[in-house]
């Protein structure tokens, strides 16, 4: 079996996010899902996981994640030496930096796994759509997606992070904003950790990447659960997106 | 800053003598011209005797309606902003409207439906001394991001001063301004609660105190219904004022309170309406009015029943729904209503929205965070997809388990009606957005010209 242990679904879950997993469920029945909630002790502290999943969540949430998983800090960093697949969605990327801020004094302390700062505006949604390419050895593929979200990050000095700040990215961006809107690169990526502020549906929105995200998690048979649909809706949002009179930033 | 506030007056009182003779009744375009003068306005413009505000995310139209109506009812002098918008310019023009070229405020209350958002701009000057929060439920996740953070934002702004009328089957909202005086209503079981959330969005899944996982007395839908703990044993507050005895035949639930009880008559079976009209008899009866007085004055008002423009023609029904786009929890309850009533159905689904064509693109998060599973149903025959969006409608279905064969996609909203299957009896539904309603409108308006036609072939 492929197992892929969600975190904490009775909270991270806005936007749509758990719709990722249900869909790549959907697409192998070699896939086991495994929900850890926060009274549980997560699986993979006893048994090695295919992939991890963490969604989107809310401000109170972040809070209450960062508290859980600080508890088992070291195990984390050495499943990200040991190469296991984590996919991050949303603020939750927030939640592995070293910081978040917002215009209201708050300065939550995050894992510190990534040395970067998230400064929110919480008065002022950020709302745009997101193209970019995914790059991962011979495979380069094209990504649609939507970001809507209160805060920015922002590389600083390693100074107490674990990993350092030459941690690659996960998506190199065409239209729309990076990790902040100063820059091209979107999301962290060291080893097989992706986190990306793209929120949603991100694999329904994207097949080619789900079907790479199937292969590298060890399913032997990877396929697209309605393909034909998918594509065509894949490829239409592409040509919307790729129109080059189409505003990314909503106003 | 006094003479700006007059210089403001003066001039959108002009402003309203020009939409007068121009025929623009319902517009926010005084309370732009006076805050584009005088951006503190509310802050000099006279006030009524009493405040009433209204916020939530759902019902709060409904809801300041009923209250005034029942107010005016009563003979009082009612401001209230329900021909203009409920941000502060809406506001605004509301004040402008009750407020004489003197600057004397001309009436005796305000019922004030207020934007959950704009309470920024509008409470540092205009204090309620009632404030009813109906719900707060999932909403564009792009202005409104999630209910907590509305509800963090309300608790920012709400003056501490003002009672709450507060939702106690809704852990969201009964969290809203905890240091006020604060009162709750509820409505007690109903024959269609169940014990365990069926619907994609649950905005509330764990203890506020402990973090375990929440259960429930009796649900409604999302996370509505009464919450307890199994846990550390934290528990919804109690009703205050309690719906009860709901009787869908009969169109009646009583309200009662520590006072005493009374018999209401219900505007429609929907629960939202059910919720609506509780509320605004726990807030009626908070500004002093009896139970008796209440059921004699709404009474007066009579009960408009018509469901949802409903149009029989021949042997078809097409009905008119608006389903707001962008809108999870919105676009959930409207899929839930239609696969429970009677009959079979046929539906175009055009809820794109139509101000992001131009020069955006919808964000379509919200199809995953809304239960359309629910037209994954043996009476709904036939499902029209159409516009902008249709290949992620198509998608969507088709990942909710809605067979191929069920599915029709055509470009444009106004072809829809010419692929309707016309099967015998059934019901037609149109779902259209806030955004596409005039769009909504001129499609059901070709449905109903083809009832019409095969009626008069039928006929002739």
């Amino acid at each position: 079996m492929v197992r892929v242990e969600v975190l904490f679904p009775e909270i991270a879950n806005l936007s749509g996010d758990l719709q990722n997993i249900a869909y790549l469920k959907r697409c192998s029945d070699e896939i086991e899902v495994i929900e850890d909630n926060l009274i549980d002790e997560p699986m993979f502290l006893s048994e090695k996981p295919d992939l991890i999943y963490l969604g989107n969540t809310t401000e109170s949430g972040q809070k209450i994640i960062i508290e859980k998983l600080s508890l088992y800090k070291e195990k984390i960093i050495e499943l990200i030496n040991e190469n296991v697949y984590f996919l991050v969605t949303g603020n939750a990327l927030e939640i592995f930096g070293r910081a978040i801020t917002d215009n209201d004094g708050k300065n939550l302390a995050g894992l510190d796994f990534f040395p970067i700062i998230t400064k929110c505006d919480m008065l002022n949604r950020y709302n745009s759509l997101y193209l970019g390419n995914f790059v991962d050895n011979e495979n380069e593929i094209k990504i649609v997606g939507f970001k809507s979200q209160f805060g920015h990050s922002y590389w600083t000095d390693k100074e107490t992070s674990v990993f350092d700040k030459e941690c690659g990215y996960v998506f190199d961006t065409i239209k729309g904003a990076g990790l902040n809107p100063d820059i091209t690169f979107e999301g962290i990526r060291k080893n097989n950790f992706l986190a990306t502020y793209i929120i949603g549906p991100i694999l329904i929105l994207n097949p080619l990447f789900t079907k790479w995200l199937l292969k590298e998690i060890g399913v032997t048979k990877p396929a697209l659960y309605l393909e034909e649909d998918i594509m065509t809706a894949y490829n239409a949002r592409l040509v919307e997106y790729s129109a080059p009179d189409k505003d990314f930033i909503y106003h | 800053m006094k003479f700006k506030y007059y210089i403001a007056l003066w001039a959108s009182k002009l402003a309203i003598v020009a939409l007068k003779i121009t025929k623009h009744n319902a517009t926010n375009f005084p309370g732009i011209v006076a805050l584009k003068i005088c951006p503190d306005f509310l802050k000099y413009v006279a006030k009524p005797e009493r405040i009433i505000a209204v916020s939530g995310t759902n019902g709060k139209t409904t809801v300041s309606n009923m209250i005034s109506d029942i107010l005016r009812a009563d003979g009082k002098n009612v401001m209230n902003n329900s021909k203009g918008s409920n941000i502060n310019t809406g506001i605004v023009t509301a004040f402008i409207y009750g407020t004489s070229v003197f600057g004397k405020c001309k009436k005796e209350i305000a019922v004030l439906e207020v934007d959950e958002r704009s309470v920024i701009r509008i409470f540092p000057y205009v204090h309620p001394d009632i404030m009813l929060v109906t719900n707060l439920t999932n909403d564009s996740i792009m202005r409104n991001a999630h209910p907590e953070y509305i509800r963090d934002f309300l608790n920012k702004y709400i003056p501490k001063t003002t009672k709450m009328v507060l939702n106690a089957d809704d852990l969201i909202t009964s969290s809203v301004a905890v240091e006020n005086d604060r009162v709750f209503f509820g409505i007690d079981k109903m024959e269609t609660d169940v014990t365990e959330c069926i619907n994609l969005r649950n905005d509330c899944q764990i203890c506020p105190k402990c973090h375990h996982k929440l259960k429930y007395e009796y649900l409604r839908y999302h996370h509505i219904g009464k919450a307890y703990c199994p846990s550390c044993g934290f528990k919804a507050p109690s009703y205050d004022y309690e719906g009860k005895n709901d009787n869908l035949t009969d169109m009646t639930i009583e309200v009662k309170d520590k006072e005493g009880s009374a018999v209401y008559s219900l505007p429609n079976e929907s629960i939202f309406n059910i919720y609506n009209l509780v509320s605004a008899v726990a807030v009626l009866r908070e500004l002093g009015y009896s139970h008796e007085k209440l059921v004699a004055l709404f009474s007066k008002l009579g009960i408009d029943r018509t469901r949802f423009n409903e149009i029989k023609v021949g042997s078809n029904t097409l009905i008119k729904l608006l389903t707001k786009e962008k809108n999870a929890l919105a676009s959930s309850r409207v899929f839930d209503y239609i696969h429970t009533m009677p009959g079979d159905k046929e539906i175009i689904w055009m809820n794109s929205c139509q101000g992001d064509i131009e020069s955006w693109s919808e964000n379509t998060c919200w199809l995953y965070d809304c239960d359309v599973e629910f037209l994954n149903h043996e009476s709904i025959k036939h499902i029209i997809v159409c516009g902008p969006r249709r290949f992620d409608h198509k998608l969507r279905l088709k990942l909710a388990g809605v067979p191929d064969d069920r599915i029709t996609m055509v470009e444009k909203e106004v072809d829809a009606p010419s692929k309707l299957r016309w099967i015998k009896d059934d019901y037609i539904y149109v779902l259209y957005g806030t955004d596409s309603f005039d769009l909504g409108m001129k499609v059901a308006d070709i449905v109903e010209g083809l009832m019409q036609e095969r009626k008069d072939e039928t006929n002739g």
